[in-house]
């Protein structure tokens, strides 16, 4: 099959993804990157949890703490924090420590340092509107029942916050997977690094670099329908005032 | 289901903008005459061959070889031409060249016969061969030594290839470009890094502490180098070879040689008696 493609004569020969080693690199390279996606994702969102209520406590010196880390960390752009964990970070940690690190896939976790941190201050601020979309009353209302302020969070701001944040942290989570591509500049083998790998073997940009897009769209296709079930699932009934839902 | 559907069918939307696209039969000549811009693609960190030298600009062997592709361009088409240069990494150079963005690859690209399949390469101007650079006192030594070792590489090279597919019991790393590897490698999170020896002389030489490093091995793979163009374009590359057989004959191939391999240079790499007589062997009758 010839096509012209953007003013070249273009030979398709799609048969490249699944001859070997080609295939192997590909599923390697999802693998690598659903792990870094779900180990960095669980980092994130902990540290969104924690450092998005603390933005909004009622004891400055905590939100302020709790601020640095949101405006430190998200108003840096990821690829220099992964240069940053790879190679800044582990120069500061002790010689056996950093050896060990060198031995034990250091290029995969500075990979999940960066996206982690970094994703963990944008959840942060997910996390921060959605408890801020919660009346005060709510607050007041909990805290005179006599539950201390952990408490009121604990049981009544967080778990209405987090049914708030399904649509942002959708967004967010989208946005977590798909920039885990960014960690083949510090050598992680992953899934975009995969596809670049097929490319540089045989040529074939857009075979490769289509399979990797289509991957990444089926993945994110999958997630957002996910959430959208988790929304509907755990909705509160007649809390949120939610219309009919959201077409899609 | 919805949702997969809407993405299908922005997917064929791409797609056939793709295929709509019309087949250009532009030769690179008549490109150059058009546009007035002779285009090479060079790299940042390739000592001595292309590279950003300390006065902050672009230099190296290939460099000046592509400057006499150039004038013998502007004497083809009796037109002063634009010379531009664009950066290039072993990952990005063949889509750079077959979507026109870039008319000759001039930086240290190896001829080789999958490569011929999506380019076309020039006349051989130099050789050389993969070997490893490592810090002094290193165990490392060649090949034999590698098992379980942590191997720096760069993507979309050839000696990457050689190593994936010859010694898999080595742990590659493999970085988009070579100031990342070398980087990691002085950080001593790797135990050596992999690439053509002339180019690992030149990164030694370039090192801030040059004594500290030492090349090590006995070329693990044969890597010839060549300019790589558009595929079929026979009067673009008899330009590109004219220039540089006439440069090898008239012996201004020779004096660049001294001025970037010499025993003054940075990277003193003598020009044995076999690759002088294959220089001069290629070169075809006026």
């Amino acid at each position: 099959m010839i096509f012209g493609f953007l003013g070249m004569t273009y030979e398709f020969k799609w048969s490249v993804l699944w001859a070997q080693p080609h295939l192997t690199w590909l599923i390697d390279g999802l693998l690598t990157t659903l792990q870094l996606a779900s180990i960095s994702w669980c980092i994130a969102v902990l540290l969104g949890i924690v450092f998005g209520a603390m933005r909004t406590v009622p004891f400055r010196p905590v939100r302020i703490v709790a601020t640095a880390y949101v405006e430190f960390f998200r108003n840096v752009p990821l690829l220099v924090w992964l240069f940053f964990w790879y190679f800044g970070a582990p120069e500061a940690f002790p010689e056996p420590v950093r050896q060990w690190f060198i031995r034990h896939g250091i290029e995969f976790w500075s990979a999940v340092a960066g996206i982690s941190v970094y994703h963990g201050a944008r959840f942060a601020e997910v996390i921060r509107a959605g408890i801020q979309a919660i009346p005060r009353t709510q607050l007041e209302a909990g805290l005179s029942s006599g539950l201390s302020v952990v408490a009121t969070y604990r049981l009544i701001i967080i778990p209405i916050a987090l049914r708030l944040i399904v649509p942002p942290a959708t967004n967010e989570s989208l946005n977590l997977l798909k920039n885990t591509s960014l960690a083949m500049t510090i050598g992680v083998a992953e899934l975009t690094f995969a596809a670049r790998q097929i490319e540089t073997y045989t040529a074939k940009a857009v075979e490769a670099l289509t399979s990797a897009a289509l991957i990444y769209l089926v993945f994110c296709l999958s997630i957002s329908s996910v959430m959208n079930w988790i929304e509907a699932k755990f909705a509160i009934p007649g809390l949120i005032a939610r219309g009919t839902r959201a077409e899609h | 289901m919805k949702r997969f559907g809407f993405a299908l069918i922005g997917a064929l939307i791409i797609l056939s903008f793709a295929a709509a696209a019309p087949a250009q039969t532009q030769s690179t000549l008549e490109k150059i005459k058009s546009s007035g811009v002779f285009t090479i693609g060079v790299r940042n960190a390739s000592p001595p061959f292309s590279f950003i030298n300390k006065q902050n600009e672009r230099a190296g062997f290939s460099n000046d070889l592509a400057a006499l592709i150039h004038k013998a361009i502007e004497k083809k088409l009796e037109k002063q031409i634009k010379l531009e240069m664009k950066e290039t990494s072993p990952a990005t150079r063949i889509p750079l060249l077959t979507s026109m963005s870039v008319d000759l690859i001039t930086e240290t690209m190896t001829d080789t016969r999958p490569r011929r399949d999506s380019v076309d390469f020039s006349l051989t101007y130099f050789v050389t061969g993969a070997d490893f650079i490592v810090k002094k006192g290193s165990p490392i030594k060649g090949t034999k030594d590698i098992a379980g070792k942590r191997i720096g590489t760069q993507q979309g090279s050839t000696n990457e290839r050689v190593l994936r597919e010859k010694y898999t019991q080595a742990q590659l790393v493999t970085f988009p470009d070579q100031a990342a590897a070398f980087m990691a490698l002085q950080q001593g999170k790797l135990d050596a890094y992999c690439n053509d020896a002339i180019q690992l002389w030149g990164l030694k030489y370039k090192s801030a502490t040059p004594d500290q490093w030492v090349v090590v091995g006995d070329w693990i793979s044969y890597e010839p180098y060549g300019f790589a163009m558009r595929k079929n374009d026979s009067d673009f590359r008899a330009v590109v070879n004219n220039a540089l057989m006439d440069a090898i004959e008239g012996g201004e191939y020779f004096n660049l040689y001294e001025k970037w391999f010499g025993t003054k240079s940075d990277v003193p790499y003598p020009m044995n008696q076999t690759f002088k007589t294959f220089l001069l062997y290629q070169v075809v009758p006026k």
